[in-house]
């Protein structure tokens, strides 16, 4: 397979300083990430109507930006004006006109994820050309341009997190190609519901983490602020949309982005707050933890969390016949929450059942990926407590442990009859959670 | 709700039972819950965030909820339904389980809020319009007052009448569209009480019978097979649609192929296990006229 150009990685590498930026801000606890003013290049200002201009243009060239839009299928008709707003689903898709945009409404059904790493795409093809010779054609990484406008702050936050597994012991062409060839401009999120929890993983509703751009809700359109190369390559494209401030409206709009951002991450900072070195300690030591057997029991085992995850990468590898002496070979996502992730040739599975298999979802989310590269495999969007149909609810979980392991710190000497005693109280299983 | 936590505390109290498979609820809604100690048998409701069809968690392969020991479920007229589809299937013994049945008056198509909604034709779940079983006879124990009939809304058959209008190509078109957006993640076949088998045939690779990358030719394949499995079996529920991340409208196959089954067959499902399923009889009076 063709090796990235070297410009790519450029890019990625800085996205990735993007993350410690944000890294170095975890070292003071309580302190709130506000990554989106320390890299900040330039300001704009970008009216509603500007912004629709914008997304008819590029749909008009034939080059549409991916954005939050309505869906419109077989159960919810975004058409239907009977239908609720908050009923009514989004997704995000190549939108063909700024009529279909649904930006600040509910998150979208599937995160961002699916622009980087496609639910299936081939990895190479293959062809027996006689004689033993197998030819490979590896799939092409020259991606056309893309533009992304109005992501959710916690689905571009994912990005730099998974580019550090898609970069590790193996540097995944197809994924930084796609990266390399993505321009974001999110938007500062001002709509959390019970299920989010950003602010409990180092990461706010405006969080720049990932982006070239963040767009904040401000009079008659958005505050446009750029972060990377990519960003300015994009304004500075588009000199009709991203009008200069007039001088005098730069302090009023900047403050009145600012109050926005900081209302938002006030209300989402009490949904949850977690010790994330205390909570990585009590997972690295409570492998057989009683607690663990109240967690799977509603679990279908499905793994429509790690679909709908913008952090949850995991991929199965299948060779496809096309026909005679050819075909491809392709990744599809696939999900440790199923039976046959595990499960051996022999017939044993390691993970013998979904309390184990749930286990797994955690350790990796908040130990393993913590463990490994110093942040948390998860952007607090909440989607998967959503999503799941038994009403699995990740932050009641994680608050659960949060307290468990507090318990145990605040009596390090009792820490082993601590948990003696937690067994006996966790022996019956009577809720998924019991904080 | 005092019926139903009374007959959870008797059942466990007496030892009758040593999990009740119920439903709480939460900060998030209604969900399943699963009651070991007669002391927590207050944390028992039923109202129409109930969505949940609990005879899944009877598949005997759910280990972990296996391990817990004989189990009491509660069920709706739906879920009683799908207790007598594994019981007509042997995946256990009828004294196996306990039921209690609940008087149902429809439940909403999702289980969220913190106070159970009134229903109205814009919430209720689609099945529940016309529902023939909101007091199931086939349970142990029957609870709760008398409930008054779902609302009406656009029902499944109005919404299979509009399909069948179509040209087999429009018919084609819509189901394309709608199936692109399959990721092939199985949830419908996870949610589905019905669907226990041990090994999947979509998981069986020697030979690789259904492609599972989610690309057209592998999610037609994935939903043909899914849908032909379930015909004359699936009770109609609606799990695998409420499952679905990316609302796929399956509830409308399983419809069509329940107004298939009838035709075909005369067979209505039903939550008497006494009743065989097409599937599992035969008479010499069948049709045949698929035979070619």
């Amino acid at each position: 397979m063709s090796k990235p150009a070297k410009g790519d990685m450029k890019t990625d590498g800085a996205q990735l300083k993007t993350t410690k930026a944000t890294k170095a801000t975890k070292a003071k606890p309580g302190a709130k990430a506000n990554d989106a003013i320390a890299t900040v290049r330039q300001r704009f200002l970008v009216s509603a109507d500007a912004l629709a201009a914008l997304v008819d243009k590029l749909a008009a060239a034939g080059t549409p930006a991916v954005a939050p839009a309505w869906t419109a299928d077989g159960t919810t008709d975004a058409t239907d004006a009977t239908v609720a707003a908050t009923a009514r689903e989004t997704e995000y898709r190549s939108v063909s006109g700024a009529a279909e945009l649904a930006l600040g409404e509910r998150l979208p059904r599937l995160s961002l994820k699916q622009y980087f790493l496609p639910p299936t795409e081939v990895l190479f093809s293959y062809r027996r050309n006689g004689g033993g010779e197998v030819e490979l054609t590896p799939a092409p990484t020259d991606f056309a341009a893309q533009v992304v406008l109005g992501a959710r702050p916690c689905d571009t936050a994912a990005l730099p997190i998974v580019d550090k597994v898609m970069n590790w012991d193996y540097a995944d062409e197809l994924w930084n190609a796609r990266r390399a060839a993505t321009t974001i401009f999110s938007l500062a999120c001002g709509v959390e519901d019970d299920s989010c929890f950003c602010s409990a993983v180092f990461l706010d509703p405006a969080t720049a983490q990932g982006a070239d751009g963040l767009l904040t809700p401000v009079d008659d359109g958005y505050l446009v602020e750029t972060l990377s190369d990519k960003g300015d390559a994009f304004a500075a494209a588009h000199p009709e949309s991203f009008a200069a401030l007039a001088a005098g409206t730069d302090k009023a709009a900047t403050e009145q982005a600012e109050r926005f951002r900081a209302a938002a991450g006030e209300r989402v900072a009490g949904h949850l707050t977690l010790d994330h070195e205390r909570l990585r300690n009590w997972l690295e030591n409570h492998f057989d933890d009683p607690f663990w057997a109240t967690l799977g029991l509603r679990c279908n085992g499905c793994g429509v969390c790690a679909s709908v995850c913008p952090t949850c990468h995991c991929f199965d590898i299948v060779d496809e016949p096309e026909s005679v002496g050819r075909g491809v070979r392709r990744r599809n996502w696939d999900t440790c929450q199923t039976c046959v992730f595990t499960l051996h040739a022999s017939g044993h599975n390691p993970r013998a059942d979904q309390n184990a298999r749930y286990r797994q979802r955690i350790e990796h989310k908040f130990h393993v990926y913590p463990f490994k590269f110093g942040d948390v495999l998860c952007t607090g969007c909440g989607r998967c407590s959503r999503a799941c149909p038994t009403s699995q609810d990740l932050a009641e979980i994680l608050a659960a442990i949060n307290a468990k392991a507090a318990g145990e710190s605040a009596a390090p000497d009792k820490a082993g009859k601590a948990s003696k005693a937690a067994k006996g109280a966790d022996a019956a299983p009577t809720t998924g959670a019991d904080s | 709700m005092s019926d139903l936590q009374d007959t959870a505390r008797r059942l466990l109290d007496e030892g009758t039972v040593q999990v009740v498979i119920g439903w709480e609820a939460s900060r998030l809604g209604a969900r399943p819950v699963f009651v070991t100690s007669a002391d927590d048998c207050d944390k028992l409701i039923f109202d129409t965030r109930c969505v949940h069809n609990l005879a899944t968690f009877l598949n005997p392969r759910r280990v972990q909820v296996a391990a817990l020991g004989k189990a009491a479920v509660v069920v709706k007229g739906c879920d009683a339904k799908a207790v007598a589809g594994l019981l007509r299937e042997a995946q256990f013994e009828r004294d196996a389980v306990v039921t209690i049945g609940v008087r149902c008056g429809g439940v909403v198509s999702e289980p969220s809020g913190l106070e159970p909604p009134e229903l109205t034709s814009a919430n209720v779940a689609a099945r529940c319009p016309g529902c023939d079983v909101r007091e199931p006879a086939s349970v142990d124990f029957l609870v709760g007052e008398a409930q008054p009939e779902p609302p009406v809304t656009t029902s499944l058959n109005e919404r299979i009448g509009e399909l069948d209008a179509l040209s087999p190509a429009e018919r084609f078109a819509f189901w394309t569209g709608e199936l692109s957006r399959c990721t092939q993640c199985y949830a419908c076949r996870q949610a589905c009480p019905l669907c226990y088998c041990e090994r999947c045939i979509v998981e069986k690779s020697q030979p690789q019978w259904i492609e599972t990358s989610p690309h057209p030719r592998g999610n037609f394949a994935w939903h043909l097979t899914r849908a032909q499995h379930l015909a004359g079996r699936c009770v109609g529920c609606g799990e695998c649609e409420r499952a679905c991340p990316v609302g796929i409208p399956l509830g409308l196959i399983n419809r069509k192929l329940q107004q298939v089954v009838h035709e075909l067959y005369g067979y209505t499902v039903t939550d008497d296990p006494a009743v065989p399923a097409p599937i599992g009889a035969y008479a010499t009076d069948d049709t045949q006229d698929f035979i070619k």
